[in-house]
Parts: C-alpha cells; structure tokens; sequence
C-alpha cells in the first residue's frame, strides 16, 4: 500500500482533477455521436501518419515497472544492486519527491493524458503531469553529442512507413527510468517505435540501450488510448514539500 | 544588490547554460549565410501570419516590472496595498521560489527563449524556463467558465487582420503578473495582441483588465526577437531547495 501511496504522490495529479470537456473538432464520429476509435488513422497533409491527440496509457502498471509483463531485466550487477535498492526503500528518492518531473520512458508509460501535436518539422508533447513538455525534431537533423545531460535528452524522429522512430540520448543519471527505479546512465540510447493503430489506438515499442547498466537492449510495447473530448488540466507540480514526509529507509 | 540576487535565482536559469547550435532550417538568410531578419513575415498553407518559431524578449525590465516605463499601475487599495508589501519583501513569495514558475505575463518579458509550435487549430508556448507550456486554443471555442484557476490560465485566440489576439482568463491568484510583485487575482484578464511585423521581429501588446485590482485596464508594449540557429536547452527548476535560504531584510528567510 506505501507504493501505491508513493506512486500517487510521484505522478502529482491534483485529486479534485476535472477535465474539461470539449468536443475536439473534426474527428470520425459514429451515428450517435461518440468518438470513433476504429475508424483509419488520419494521415497529415504530407502524407505521413498524423499521430496528434491526447493519449495515455490505460494502466499504470508499466509507470511502475517497465518490466511487468514478466520481461526479464537484463542488469549489470551495479545496476541490480541500486534497482533493489530503490526498491527495498520504496521509491524514496525519486525525483518527483523534489517536482523534478520524468523522462522520456516514465512519461510514456504514465496513465495521465498527453498531448502530442505534430507539425512537419516538429513534433511537440505536451505533459498534463507537471505541465512539462518534450521536443522531437523530424527536419532530419543528427542527434547531438550530449553535452549537457538532461531529463528529457535530445529526441529526433525518423518514418520508417507508417511508423515513426524516436531516437533519444543525452539523459542523465538522475532520472529513473520507471518509478520501481530501474537505473539509467549517461550513456541511454531510448528508441521508441510509435505506430497507430487506428483512430483511437497507439503502440509505443519502447527499447532502453545503457550498456552501462543493462547487458542487452530490452523494453516493453505500451499500449495507448485516445482521449477525445477532453482536454489537458494544468497541473504544476507543488508536492516539493512532500520530501521530507516520504518514508523510505 | 539583495533583489539582484533573488531575482537570479528566482528565473532559475543554469549558469553554464550551452545552447546548441544548430541551423534554424527553412529560414531566410542574407548572401552571407545569416538570418535575414528584416525579411518578410512567413505566411501559413492557410494564409495567416506564421508565428513559429523560438522567441526571446529584448531585456529584462519588464520581468521585474510590468510599469518600467514609468507608467502607472492603476492599483484599486488593496492591491496597492498588496504591491507594496511585496516590494518590501525583495520579491521573497514568489511561486517561483518552490519552483513553480510563471503565468503568461511573466514568461512574455523573460528573455529566455520560448517556441511556438502553430497549427491551424492551436498554437503551443514552449517555454525554456522551467520546461513549461501553455496552450492557445485558435479552434474558436469560447472562454470556459473558470473552474480550476491555474498559473497558466486558459487561452483562446483568433485573427484580427494580420494580428493575433489572445484572450486569457482562469488564473490563480498565487501568481504575480511580474517579479516585482503586481497583484492578479482570479477575475484577471489578459488580453496579449501578437504582430509579426517581419521575420525577426514580433510586437506584443499586453492588456491587463481586473475590476477587483486596477482601476482601469493597463499594460506594456513588448518586441520579441527571433532566435535563430540555437536549440533550447532543458531547464528543469531544482532551486526548490534554496527556498529556505532566500534574505530579507538581512533575516533568514522562513
């Protein structure tokens, strides 16, 4: 039950949260008006999948361990070391404690609603959790050399057919990778393979190479929803006053 | 000296801040290689101005105070009252001392860059500052009743002419409409009207209504500079923890 109370603090939504509903313009409705969540992906100007709208998953349980469909985690020893760790102190010392938001795996793994907007160029999400955001830039340029580690890192995307392919590097070694506290490293290479389904329907192939923590590339397939009819609330993060209240070891 | 240093660590910027650089594709250059900046303003597929881009504000003053032109606030008392105290106060209770940034007048006069991303139903604020956005509904829908104030309020725009006009309403109290500490409340309504006047440059006027803290409608004139051939950086705010060690009056903060 502890977790649970840490996981509900760590994603920081506010508890008298109200979405406020609008119908979003211009998209396949059956004949009594509801959102059609089976009817074809739509397609942008250019050509390309459009993936824009507001998607979540609909479980937390990849937000908690990216491993729990039973994948086996292929850690180095150190690696396994501070994952037990975290684990045994019960997520105590997850940056959210400090509203230090999440990276690119824990944010897509996360059942709050976000909002992806896609232009040519750019593909910007927007996070309702923390009212933070994440840049992917598809003008074809080549991922940087880090040179200043972050939380999100340096995404640039790709189309391989109808999938788009994310490329991310650059993170640092504070964030956790899912709130049970899989390690990363410097040196996380996240490939996320995102493809829709249909209207209403995402799969996210997420693939997480840190040769310094895990011995091979692993990573779940997150499945997400379309939330139509609804829009993102801010919420900003204010728990920063919960650390010191957090138990742990 | 004392405000400087607040003011320093309240916009939380990181001091070895890098950016990188990298060429803005698509944009106009001189013979030279450099932004053409006094190029004309791009249109969208649609034919209205496009406002995409990452933006910055010319200096600072603005920041710490809506009025650094020496125009006067129309402060109702209790605002006035309200103002006053902060100012004593070297800043000390702004939300961004626990890191929880700006509202739209705010990020608007901060030099730190911020990228609109257009489409033809909504322009997203991608705000350096504290890894923030905000969005402006183009869709035109109405104004919602103000249910949830919120720093960033909710925003709707639409066109007049060639200019964007942005309405926004719904924001919490808590926030303060600059550094120094003028006073809004959740009957607050900013009106921001957007002017690409040509590639490089954007006029923001910013119109400030609230019955229950000023007497009369007021406001600042803003250009925003284009911000060519740099990426933003990340800028997660981590100074939560120097909220205990912010000074006044030579006193240990509480």
């Amino acid at each position: 039950m502890r977790r649970t109370l840490l996981a509900v603090i760590a994603i920081s939504a506010p508890l008298g949260a109200q979405w406020l509903h609008y119908p979003t313009p211009g998209i396949p409705r059956t004949p009594d008006g509801k959102p059609n969540l089976s009817a074809p992906a739509p397609k942008t100007a250019d050509g390309k999948p459009d993936l824009s709208g507001i998607w979540s998953t609909a479980d937390m349980k990849y937000l908690a361990n990216l491993a729990a469909d039973g994948i086996e985690v292929p850690f180095q020893p150190w690696a396994a070391a501070l994952y037990k760790e975290r684990r045994e102190n019960q997520g105590k010392g997850h940056p959210s404690e400090r509203c230090l938001t999440h990276g690119v795996t824990d944010f897509d793994a996360l059942s709050v609603g976000w909002k992806l907007l896609q232009t040519p160029g750019t593909i910007a999400i927007l996070y309702e959790a923390y009212n933070h955001y994440r840049q992917i830039l598809l003008d074809g340029r080549p991922l940087p050399e880090p040179t200043q580690p972050a939380y999100m890192g340096y995404s640039v995307g790709h189309w391989e057919g109808d999938t788009l392919v994310v490329d991310s590097r650059g993170f640092n070694d504070i964030g956790w990778l899912d709130d049970g506290g899989h390690p990363q490293t410097e040196a996380l290479h996240v490939t996320e393979r995102f493809r829709r389904r249909d209207f209403g329907h995402m799969d996210i192939q997420l693939i997480i190479d840190d040769p310094k923590a895990y011995t091979k590339p692993w990573g779940p397939t997150l499945h997400l929803e379309l939330h139509a009819d609804e829009e993102l609330i801010e919420s900003i993060c204010e728990n920063e006053k919960d650390a010191p209240h957090m138990v742990g070891k | 000296m004392k405000r400087i240093l607040v003011a320093v660590i309240a916009i939380c910027a990181p001091l070895p801040a890098q950016w990188l650089h990298y060429p803005t594709p698509g944009i106009p250059r001189t013979p030279d290689g450099k932004p053409n900046l006094s190029a004309p303003a791009p249109k969208t597929a649609d034919g209205k101005p496009d406002l995409s881009g990452a933006w910055s504000a010319m200096g600072i003053k603005y920041f710490f105070d809506l009025t650094a032109d020496g125009t006067e606030a129309p402060l109702l008392p209790k605002a006035a009252a309200l103002y006053k105290e902060r100012l004593a106060l070297l800043q000390k209770g702004h939300p961004s001392e626990r890191c929880i940034g700006h509202g739209p007048t705010d990020y608007a006069t901060l030099p730190a860059p911020r990228r609109f991303i257009q489409t033809p139903t909504m322009i997203a604020v991608l705000y350096e500052s504290y890894n923030h956005y905000r969005q402006i509904f183009l869709d035109g829908r109405a104004l919602p009743p103000v249910t949830q104030p919120a720093y960033m309020g909710y925003s709707v725009g639409h066109w007049d002419g060639d200019t964007l006009v942005v309405e926004t309403t719904g924001l919490d109290e808590r926030g303060w409409l600059d550094m120094n500490g003028h006073p809004q409340s959740e009957t607050t309504k900013i009106t921001e009207r957007y002017r690409r006047r040509d590639f490089g440059h954007m006029e923001l006027q910013l119109i400030i209504e609230d019955p229950n803290a000023y007497a009369k409608p007021w406001g600042v004139n803003l250009v925003l500079n284009y911000f060519a051939d740099e990426d933003m950086i990340e800028n997660m705010c981590e100074n939560e923890r120097d909220y205990g060690h912010l000074v006044v009056h030579g006193k240990e903060g509480k």
